[in-house]
């Protein structure tokens, strides 16, 4: 199944099944991770706190999200006060920093599961190739997922003045089709 | 372009990006919603889309969808909503610049969650931002406002 | 038993502040009337009996000279009128009046004197009188100190008083019934068969009539309104949106402008490019101004836009421009000849605290900035030689006589015109922004101009709460504090702000030492000394002023003293008290704090007390130490201010103090990196959220001798009270601002 999988997604993306090794893999997990696990995506994949960090972003270690702000159950804030109260729903609005950040979908927390916020990297990788722990996405999936989201799109081009994870949504997207051709290796 | 405020249509020739704050407050002269910092960090310029608390230095007018009430629209001194209402029983107010964004937020809380929690309406409360130190005052308001929305 | 004041209508004009011997000033100058400025525009048949009370026709109009901030200026000026004069407030005019001398503030210049309130020498007397002497001299229309109520509380119930018999004189007169028969009641003269006469009917007698020059005033025991809770009179507007601040005005033909100045402090303009700026949307001029660029255009937005496009080549600044070399130069300012003063010097410090157990601390405070939701904004017009303004501010005569040197014209050409300001918290004591407005106005004549600082500006160009650090030391044993010896270093706010003004400051600040040499404690060996830092940025008053931060630094040291040797900080501070004023302060919040029982596990309270403006205020703050952070959960308040006039604006200064002392003690600070402010924003000086607020609990006590404000006092013991708190609960004693340096808050 697994490889059937891969030859579609490889189909996809150029990458060619029979040149990724296991090593290369591994390899592709850890630039996989070294994004993931930035600032930029963890502080909005929190778990059960419902509360979004500010964390690394010039606010400080364990910096939680400044006033207040909770985005509760629903994670869109909507029993208190609406992400989008702020972050505007809009396409196209490159919003410098310290503004807040607009996308043309509804702001809100990452689902509940997608807990990453402090992570290791062993516990991320298990994580994202288990479909019944990673909302539901297989690795073409995932890369669907990278490649559309606008919250992906903004992590890597999150306007002026805010740090960035490393590489971008294409290289991002390559790496998880050339982790999951290479068998999804964690370690 | 075309814009609804208070029940009122508008049309202004602006920029897509001028922000919302700017059209109302400097092209229609509705002049409640105030101007405070400009980047969604002390809700001064609240406003309602179709009933949604909005920051309205964010929303540039190009990505206006929806119906607009402004502070104004909300209640007058003669019939004011009961948010309102509350604010002028506990005199919440002291120099006042932040409340119309204050007012705006609660109101549209409370639609959305008309019996909240404590917890609640200090996240639903805490992006708005008083200089003068009106918080204790604000928390009873709310939660006097919604006593009264919900008739009790 | 009333009270029966007999008063001159000539002594009621210049204040009751008894002359006491000594004063440098000739009697026969200050004694002179002040003219009354309704009687310039007074139209036919109407009539003005002091500058406070004008009645036509139409309405009755009630002058409130002291600006309206936010702590309800207006309205308890307007009650005070009210008591006396017999009128129902929603069916008067209140306006704050032109600039003018009449309007002098006859107490704020005490602050400026080493007097200490707890003291009934005849020097202090004669300082007090003194106080009022040159604030008439001056006109020193001023609002501020937290003096509004303390200045008005006489002269505006006599204002309401003397015009009240003068309209009876005047009903009498009409009716040719005897005055004695007839009573005053909602705006009416009563007469004996219940007939009622309007005072707007009764404008045109009165105006002919002579005012009534003796009144007595009524026995507090039988207000109505006074010392008793009431609805503020600007409520209902400014919770629906109709209250205009200075940025809501709108006029025929207006235009809107922004300025922008070099951000390094001082620094100036070399030359700028506006080539872009010119060419964008509603852009109508780029004008050069002192020290910077002015944009008007059609929208205030396009204005903003267009102002950061200008290309500006600045100059650097001249003063010290870095945070850490600002505070290097603090340190080294504990010099002898920088020693500004040394007003407590009790018992023999230097011998006390010779020995090898003395303790020491060094503590600092940062710059603060004021920061007012509204930012800095005015609108102005200058036509055929006349100027017209329109601003929130708290010295309006200043404003004019600022405004007419900028544009050549006499004071009496310029026109202020005084509104409700979004916050000030000392910040509308300038006149920068004023002035800039004048500088455009004079490029642009004959149109109206609404010039807005954007938020940036406003924040990169205060005159902050300048920064301080202190040094004590101290001997406390189980018998008690012994010794305190406490210096700290600070620029002058009063040489700063004052030379902006025009004004000479002479004489040791007393903002350096203000709220820790004044404090009514008998140590034993207690000495307090002034440093003054030589001028850096320029520096301003902030709510509270002095006493803002040295609440912090005498009651902390305080604390560690008496934790040191075991003692209880409120049982010490009770056995040390000498004032018992203060005493029953801070025995209220020892009960209302049920002080000294166990606050339960994780848990601390900490006690401060500072006497700042003439009121004695304790606070105890409680705090849980809940693993994730610091939760503030209570803080009791025990104020007296001699007599509460409005319980419920008195509640409201006291908790809104409150927020303002801990916000800005565990999240602000405003430092300098080559003469910028690097906080320009409020996600970079946030204060106090609601969601970190702790509930507030307010008793005003009622047994000082002397009417007080409010508005500053509940400032400066909030956070000492706060950092004894997390030390009570963590054991971790906090001595720098912003706390949240040291501890996580939730």
């Amino acid at each position: 199944m697994r490889g059937l999988v891969c030859a579609l997604l490889i189909a996809g993306t150029g990458v060619s099944a029979q040149t990724v090794t296991r090593e290369e893999g591994m390899a592709a997990w850890e630039r996989i991770f070294a994004a993931a696990s930035h600032p930029r995506c963890t502080n909005c994949h929190v778990g059960a706190q419902e509360e979004p960090m500010w964390e690394g972003l010039s606010y400080g270690t364990g910096a939680v999200h400044g006033m207040g702000v909770k985005a509760d159950e629903s994670r869109i804030g909507a029993e208190s006060m609406p992400c989008r109260a702020c972050h505007i729903t809009a396409a196209g609005r490159d919003v410098a920093s310290p503004a807040a950040p607009q996308i043309d979908e509804a702001w809100q927390l990452a689902p509940v599961e997608l807990d990453w916020l402090g992570t290791d990297s062993a516990t991320l990788c298990a994580m994202l190739r288990d479909p019944d722990r990673n909302d539901g996405h297989d690795i073409a999936g995932l890369v669907e997922h990278l490649e559309s989201s606008p919250f992906v799109a903004w992590g890597f081009a999150p306007g002026p003045g805010r740090s960035k994870p490393p590489g971008s949504v294409e290289d991002m997207a390559r790496d998880v089709a050339l982790w999951g051709a290479a068998g999804s290796p964690c370690e | 372009m075309k814009l609804t405020v208070n029940g009122k249509e508008h049309e202004v020739d602006v920029e897509d990006d001028m922000p919302l704050l700017w059209v109302l407050r400097d092209e229609l002269g509705i002049t409640g919603p105030k101007y405070g910092c400009g980047i969604a960090q002390c809700g001064a310029c609240t406003v309602h889309v179709d009933g949604i608390a909005v920051r309205s230095c964010q929303l540039a007018a190009g990505d206006l969808e929806g119906e607009v009430t402004t502070i104004e629209g909300l209640g007058t001194p003669e019939a004011m909503h009961a948010v309102q209402a509350a604010w002028v029983e506990h005199q919440v107010a002291q120099c006042g610049y932040c409340q119309s964004g204050q007012i705006m937020q609660a109101a549209s809380f409370l639609d959305l969650n008309a019996a909240p929690t404590d917890d609640q309406i200090d996240a639903a409360m805490s992006g708005n931002l008083c200089r003068c130190g009106s918080y204790p005052r604000i928390r009873a308001a709310v939660k006097t406002a919604a006593r009264r929305l919900q008739g009790v | 038993m009333g009270r029966i004041k007999t008063i001159a209508r000539r002594s009621f004009l210049i204040g009751s502040a008894a002359i006491v011997g000594g004063v440098a000033f000739g009697t026969y100058m200050y004694k002179r009337d002040v003219a009354n400025p309704l009687e310039a525009d007074l139209g036919e048949g109407a009539a003005t009996f002091n500058p406070f009370v004008k009645i036509d026709a139409d309405a009755v109009t009630l002058i409130t000279p002291r600006a309206d901030v936010g702590q309800g200026a207006y309205s308890i000026q307007a009650h005070l009128i009210a008591e006396e004069l017999d009128v129902d407030l929603d069916t008067v005019r209140i306006e704050p009046g032109p600039p003018s001398p009449a309007y002098y503030n006859g107490v704020v210049a005490v602050e400026g004197m080493p007097i200490a309130a707890t003291s009934e020498t005849m020097l202090a007397r004669t300082g007090r009188g003194a106080a009022n002497v040159v604030g008439k001299l001056m006109g020193l229309q001023l609002t501020g100190g937290s003096t509004t109520v303390p200045d008005m509380y006489e002269r505006l119930r006599e204002a309401g008083a003397v015009a009240r018999e003068t309209l009876i004189a005047a009903a009498a007169a009409q009716t040719g019934l005897e005055a004695g028969t007839l009573r005053t009641e909602s705006g009416a003269v009563v007469l004996p068969d219940g007939v009622r006469l309007a005072y707007t009917d009764l404008a045109a007698t009165a105006a002919e009539t002579p005012v009534v020059e003796e009144v007595s005033l009524r026995d507090p025991s039988t207000w109505r309104h006074l010392g008793k809770p009431h609805m503020r009179t600007d409520m209902v507007a400014k919770s629906t949106g109709t209250q205009d601040y200075g940025i809501d005005l709108r006029m025929d033909g207006m235009v809107h402008a922004t300025t922008r100045t070099n951000p390094a402090l001082g620094g100036g303009i070399l030359g700028f490019d506006a080539s872009e700026a010119e060419a964008m949307r509603g852009v109508q001029a780029v004008l050069p101004i002192t020290g910077g660029i002015a944009v008007v255009a059609d929208n205030t937005w396009r204005a903003f836009q267009a102002a950061q496009a200008v290309a500006c080549d600045w100059g650097d600044t001249p003063y010290i421009g870095d945070t850490a070399l600002q505070f290097d130069a603090v340190a080294t300012s504990f010099v002898e000849d920088r020693q500004d003063s040394r007003f407590k010097d009790e018992g023999d410090v230097t011998e006390a605290l010779a020995g090898a157990d003395v303790m020491e601390a060094e503590y600092r405070i940062p710059y603060l900035a004021h920061a007012p939701l509204e930012p800095m904004s005015v609108v102005v017009k200058l036509s055929d030689g006349r100027l017209d303004i329109w601003t929130g501010t708290q010295i309006p005569r200043f404003v004019q006589a600022g405004a007419a040197s900028v544009a050549g014209l006499e004071a009496e050409d310029v026109y202020v015109h005084v509104l409700m300001s979004g916050g000030s918290f000392g910040r509308r004591l300038e006149d920068d922004y004023v002035r800039q407005a004048v500088e455009i106005a004079m490029q642009l004549p004959d149109t109206p101009i609404q010039m807005v600082w954007q938020r940036e500006e406003d924040m990169t160009h205060d005159f902050p709460r300048p920064l301080a650090i202190a040094r004590a030391r101290g001997l406390a044993s189980d018998s008690g504090v012994q010794g305190y010896d406490l210096s700290i270093a600070a620029p002058s706010v009063a040489k700063s702000s004052l030379a902006r003004l025009g004004q000479p400051a002479m004489g040791p600040d007393v903002a350096i030492v203000a709220g820790a040499w004044d404090q009514p404690f008998a140590i034993p060996n207690y000495r307090v000394t002034g440093y003054r830092v030589p001028a850096m940025v320029p520096v301003s008053s902030w709510r509270s002023v002095g006493a803002s931060g040295n609440g912090f630094l005498h009651e902390c040291f305080f604390d560690e003293m008496c934790h040191s040797a075991g003692l209880d900080p409120l049982e010490e501070r009770l056995r040390l008290c000498t004032h018992d004023v203060s005493r029953k302060v801070l025995e209220a919040v020892g009960e209302m704090s049920n002080w000294g029982s166990d606050p339960g596990a994780g848990r601390g309270r900490g006690l401060a007390f500072v006497l700042s403006f003439g009121v004695p205020v304790a606070q105890v703050v409680e705090v849980m130490d809940t693993g994730d952070g610091i939760r503030i959960d209570k803080v009791f308040v025990a104020a007296d201010v001699g007599r509460v006039l409005d319980p419920v604006n008195f509640e409201a200064q006291v908790t809104g103090g409150v927020v303002w002392g801990l916000g800005h003690a565990m999240n602000c600070e405003l430092t300098y990196a080559g003469g910028v402010a690097q906080q320009d924003n409020y996600h970079a000086f946030e204060g106090m959220r609601l969601y970190q607020t702790p509930q507030i609990e307010v008793r005003g006590l009622e047994n000082g001798t002397k009417i007080q404000g409010i508005g500053e006092p509940g400032v400066p013991p909030a956070a000492p009270a706060l950092g004894n708190a997390i030390f009570a609960a963590t054991g971790q004693r906090i001595r720098e601002m912003p706390f949240s340096k040291s501890v996580d808050f939730v």
